[in-house]
């Protein structure tokens, strides 16, 4: 009796268990490949055209939600923040005819713009913000990419418990977005480091994951480095439109 | 004598209702998982809390936690069941759904994304399979609901409800049936199918009336998640209706096309 009872109990636990492993197995297995090749599917069908809704001033959300990994505290990002960001140059390299470095003075030279939009985080909430900032085509143009560029690369400051450092990506076409903006302020005010100061990027018509706080330097590159970024390198997908 | 059989289902057809199956189980569970992340919604084109509606939340009473689901700002004890919840790993956790019911188990954004957005397109092929293949065979004319139905809508509950003897004539649906499968394929999937779409911004972007239809992204995010009730509601009636109206024959006749006629004629489900 207590051995049928033994038997049916773990019968019982091996099918709860099983049932887990077996949606881990699923995901996990070859069939990740063929779920993924949805991402294809939406990169084709919605892809990056239209403009983003742009918003009122009575829209904007008085406090702007913080979702993402911590503000940077190493010596170099603090040293800059001290001196009130004045060291701070802003690297464009990899494949440009025209490498840079600019300072916060020297980006705002090229023309800012202002935009309300809707930052759409992957969790499914979302929030309405005043970005100011300069067009990324503008930075381009001025680094002039290479023919066979494919990639503008993000590398940003901040870094995971890990060590690992948050990078982002975009192909040039989603970067040459007219809503596709570093941002320098957000609702009338220089970023705070919280929200990404000193240049964040600000891509309007995808997931904020894409929208890479502390840029540090910006790459241009022909092959996407990992899986295109931060959160890509784990499992979310590159194409974030959707 | 031997039971009469009708072809009653063609390939695509079955080929397109076993699609929808295996996408809606797989769709509801997958996109329990993105709930999850954010588990509240809100009736308001952004997140407001003074406009949530649902918020499942763990919290701390007595310093043990506590499941807790507040609907239109009132709270309920649901420990175990939501808001503290079964984490797909064997352990307790602050987790809206539990992990027996989401894809993954475990709490996984990334891969409930993956399958999410997989099986969404495959509810849009058997949706279209669907319909080439009822349109070339002629048999949506059979199953549309039309005017001429709606007297018969009534007398119809009532022989469901054994309270009349002969169900009103009709073809080979009946109103009720005709009533919902009009009802989910022409209006339940493709809103479940929209305002999963209204979510994403480059859809708002690339179709700019498709989120204000619903009245911006989190009212559509609350709509996409009401029509997911109506959708489960719905196939629990319709396995209930599948058991009870000769369950063997009826799933038979969605594997092989053919139906036995008795007497579950046009009460099926």
């Amino acid at each position: 009796m207590k051995r049928r009872l033994f038997l049916a109990s773990s019968l019982a636990s091996l099918g709860l268990a099983g049932c887990s492993s077996v949606k881990d197995a699923l995901t996990q297995g070859p069939l990740r490949s063929v779920l993924g090749s949805a991402q294809g599917v939406d990169l084709t069908v919605i892809g990056t055209r239209g403009l983003a809704r742009e918003y009122n001033e009575s829209a904007i959300t008085s406090d702007f939600p913080l979702d993402s990994l911590d503000t940077p505290t190493d010596t170099t990002y603090a040293g800059l923040q001290r001196a009130n960001w004045a060291p701070y140059r802003l690297v464009v390299d990899g494949l440009v005819a025209r490498p840079q470095r600019l300072s916060l003075a020297e980006l705002r030279a090229l023309g800012t713009l202002t935009q309300i939009t809707r930052h759409d985080c992957v969790e499914g909430w979302s929030a309405i913000g005043k970005w100011t900032g300069v067009r990324l085509s503008s930075v381009l143009a001025l680094a002039q990419p290479a023919q066979h560029a494919r990639f503008v690369v993000f590398h940003c400051f901040d870094r995971d418990q890990l060590g690992n450092t948050y990078y982002e990506s975009l192909n040039l076409h989603q970067a040459a977005h007219p809503q596709t903006i570093l941002a320098t302020d957000l609702n009338g005010k220089p970023l705070a480091p919280d929200h990404g100061a000193p240049v964040r990027l600000k891509i309007a018509t995808q997931l904020g994951y894409k929208s890479a706080k502390w840029v540090q330097r910006i790459e241009l590159a022909a092959n996407l480095p990992g899986s295109g970024g931060y959160w890509e390198d784990q499992g979310y997908a590159w194409y974030a439109g959707i | 004598m031997p039971a009469q059989k009708v072809y009653r289902h063609t390939v695509g057809a079955r080929f397109a209702h076993w699609l929808w199956a295996l996408a809606i189980l797989v769709l509801v569970m997958s996109g329990l998982q993105i709930f999850n992340a954010a588990p509240y919604l809100d009736a308001s084109d952004k997140n407001d809390v003074s406009h949530r509606v649902l918020w499942f939340r763990a919290q701390l009473v007595d310093g043990k936690p506590q499941g807790t689901t507040t609907v239109f700002g009132h709270p309920f004890v649901t420990t175990n069941v939501l808001g503290y919840t079964d984490d797909g790993a064997g352990g307790k956790a602050s987790r809206a759904f539990p992990g027996w019911v989401t894809l993954p188990g475990e709490q996984d954004l990334a891969d409930g994304r993956l399958w999410h957005f997989f099986f969404g397109w495959m509810l849009v092929v058997a949706m279209a399979v669907y319909l080439v293949s009822a349109f070339a065979r002629g048999s949506l004319r059979e199953l549309i609901l039309r005017p001429s139905d709606l007297p018969k809508l009534w007398p119809m509950q009532l022989y469901y409800f054994r309270l009349r003897k002969e169900p009103p004539p009709h073809g080979t649906y009946n109103p009720l049936q005709k009533a919902a499968y009009t009802l989910v394929l022409f209006g339940l999937f493709p809103l479940v199918v929209l305002t999963g779409i209204a979510l994403s911004p480059g859809a708002d972007a690339a179709l700019p009336w498709l989120t204000p239809l619903f009245g911006g992204r989190q009212f559509a995010r609350l709509w996409h998640f009401v029509f997911m009730g109506i959708l489960v509601a719905y196939t629990f009636g319709h396995l209930l209706l599948v058991v009870t109206t000769g369950a063997w024959n009826n799933v038979r006749s969605m594997i092989t096309g053919w139906y036995v006629l008795g007497r579950h004629d046009g009460v099926g489900p």
